[in-house]
């Protein structure tokens, strides 16, 4: 099950050692109302995949990235999570499920009142009961880890500062440490770099992409600025109106794939 | 000639002063009767329950000059019921915050546990705390536990409800849903979320609007001496009591200057939090 790909899906070259498949998506369908906002969206993330997700505004990016940890509710179809069916699991379980997903946010979702180190020590949460956490006793260990990432995206100077003085960057590195020191098994980033600019974004991108390989977490990233998401890239999905319109590797995203992909748009 | 010829110009011109005319007729007639309902209850109300002989009489004017002529002999005899009512407002502010934070709980939409029901449980307590006056509460509470400080503490501490678990439960639904997110996404419980995306965003709410309800509770904290409450209000009635005009005013100096330094001192302890 766990090394299984979907039948008729293109194969990925592995890039050292024997990949895995760690997040199986199958005809996934999520929409409220009358309205859908995908339909039948099936791919296959292994551990040395960092997949960009490209698509008009409204192409349901966001909705998909979200159903992957239960944020948003899908309509149909199958996720699983290192074989786990995130569709139907319990609260008790899917809280488990997410502690093992790091999530990295377009507008990077700080508790904007507390400090830099606070807010990256809130990423162990889901592995804290409900007096430690009332207390914020936080185990050495992790105070640990969380000084060793601050130290890694460049914040080691502002351990103290409330994350409200950071400049956009510094924002979305704190929010690249809080997701990793919850050490985990795959990475949702939405959006990473449209609140910042064009040299911070791919500042950023870079961080993301050297963390992910050091620690071979798979991502799994929606992007609408296509150079930056071939630049990073190691495939990439394309959706249009809930639609997979194309996946494949950036060197195959041509012209005309682009055009099916964005066709919609008025140029 | 057809019908609509003959309506000329000054014709509907003429209709249309008819009406004018009718409107302000009717303006004037509701004007006028107004100024009878008005004069009416000033004479039922004013007039003839009013003793004039008193006002016209020398007795206003040595009443006023007793109110004038301060009795600054009593002050130091202030000292100790100026710090009751400061205290008595303190605590009363502290225990009303205790008691409001369930009922924020239950009042706002967005985090009460149990849906509409406990949300209707919630608004309507706060809607009791606030349309009940502060001195029905003392009397309830007096007859409760009978005369002195504790009364006055849990009437002002249950009217503070009201406002504080009010504001709270409209802080609570206005948050920014955006560090709930984060933390649902780390796997955090409800119970995480509570404490670490709302709570430190509802902070300077909730320490904003406790100073400001602990600056009214030392007003209230003054009236609430005329059901034996104690503090400054006591004083103030007692010296009524006794007629000794002077001292009345020389209490109700006492109370601006303690309204006055909370006020300062809740300007600095505001700064020091937002």
């Amino acid at each position: 099950m766990r090394s299984e790909r979907i039948p008729g899906a293109p194969a990925v070259p592995a890039a050292e050692g024997a990949t895995r498949a760690v997040l199986q998506v199958r005809n996934l369908q999520a929409g409220y109302g009358d309205k859908v906002i995908l339909r039948d969206v099936s791919f296959t993330l292994n551990d040395d995949d960092f997949f960009a997700i490209i698509g008009p505004s409204g192409a349901g990016k966001s909705t998909l990235i979200r159903c992957v940890n239960s944020l948003a509710y899908p309509r149909g179809g199958e996720i699983l999570f290192n074989g786990r069916d995130l569709v139907r699991a319990a609260a008790r379980e899917l809280r488990a499920i997410r502690r093992n997903i790091g999530m990295i946010f377009q507008e990077f979702n700080l508790i904007e009142r507390m400090s830099v180190m606070d807010n990256v020590l809130s990423g162990r949460l889901g592995y804290m009961g409900t007096f430690r956490s009332l207390f914020r006793l936080y185990s050495k260990e992790d105070i640990r880890q969380a000084l060793i990432l601050l130290d890694r995206v460049g914040l080691s100077e502002h351990l103290n500062k409330r994350v409200d003085r950071l400049s956009g960057g510094q924002r979305q590195r704190v929010g690249i440490a809080r997701a990793l020191i919850q050490n985990p098994k795959m990475l949702l980033v939405d959006e990473p770099t449209s609140a910042l600019d064009p040299k911070i974004a791919r500042e950023v991108m870079g961080l993301i992409r050297e963390m992910a390989r050091e620690r071979r977490i798979p991502v799994l990233c929606n992007i609408h600025d296509v150079d930056l998401a071939c630049a990073f890239c190691t495939r990439v999905i394309g959706l249009q109106d809930g639609v997979k319109k194309f996946e494949g590797p950036p060197d195959k995203l041509d012209k005309q794939a682009l055009h099916d992909i964005y066709a919609m748009e008025v140029l | 000639m057809s019908a609509v010829a003959f309506d000329t110009l000054e014709e509907r011109a003429a209709g249309l002063a008819r009406e004018k005319q009718r409107g302000r007729r009717l303006r004037f007639t509701l004007y006028a009767a107004v100024l009878f309902m008005v004069a009416w209850s000033v004479k039922v109300i004013a007039v003839d329950d009013t003793d004039w002989s008193r006002i016209l009489g020398a007795s206003l004017l040595s009443t006023a000059k007793g109110f004038v002529d301060v009795d600054l002999s009593i002050v130091g005899d202030l000292w100790e019921p100026a710090l009751d009512t400061l205290l008595m407002a303190t605590v009363a502010t502290l225990a009303g915050l205790v008691f409001s934070i369930p009922v924020a709980w239950l009042g706002a939409a967005n985090i009460t546990p149990l849906g509409r029901f406990s949300y209707v449980i919630g608004r309507f307590l706060m809607t009791m705390s606030r349309s009940v006056h502060e001195i029905v509460w003392g009397l309830i509470f007096v007859s409760a536990v009978g005369l002195g400080t504790l009364a006055g503490i849990l009437a002002m501490a249950v009217r503070s409800i009201g406002f504080i678990s009010k504001t709270i439960a409209e802080a609570i639904e206005d948050v920014d849903p955006k560090p709930i997110e984060a933390v649902r996404a780390v796997g955090g419980t409800r119970f995480q979320i509570l404490i670490f995306a709302i709570l430190p965003q509802v902070i300077p709410v909730f320490v904003g609007n406790m100073i400001f309800e602990w600056d009214i509770n030392i007003r209230r904290s003054t009236i609430l001496g005329l059901v034996g409450a104690g503090g400054l209000g006591l004083v103030l009635f007692r010296q009524m009591a006794m007629s000794n005009y002077g001292g009345v005013t020389t209490v109700i100096l006492a109370i601006l200057s303690l309204i006055i330094v909370g006020e300062v001192a809740s300007h600095f302890a505001r700064k020091a939090v937002i």
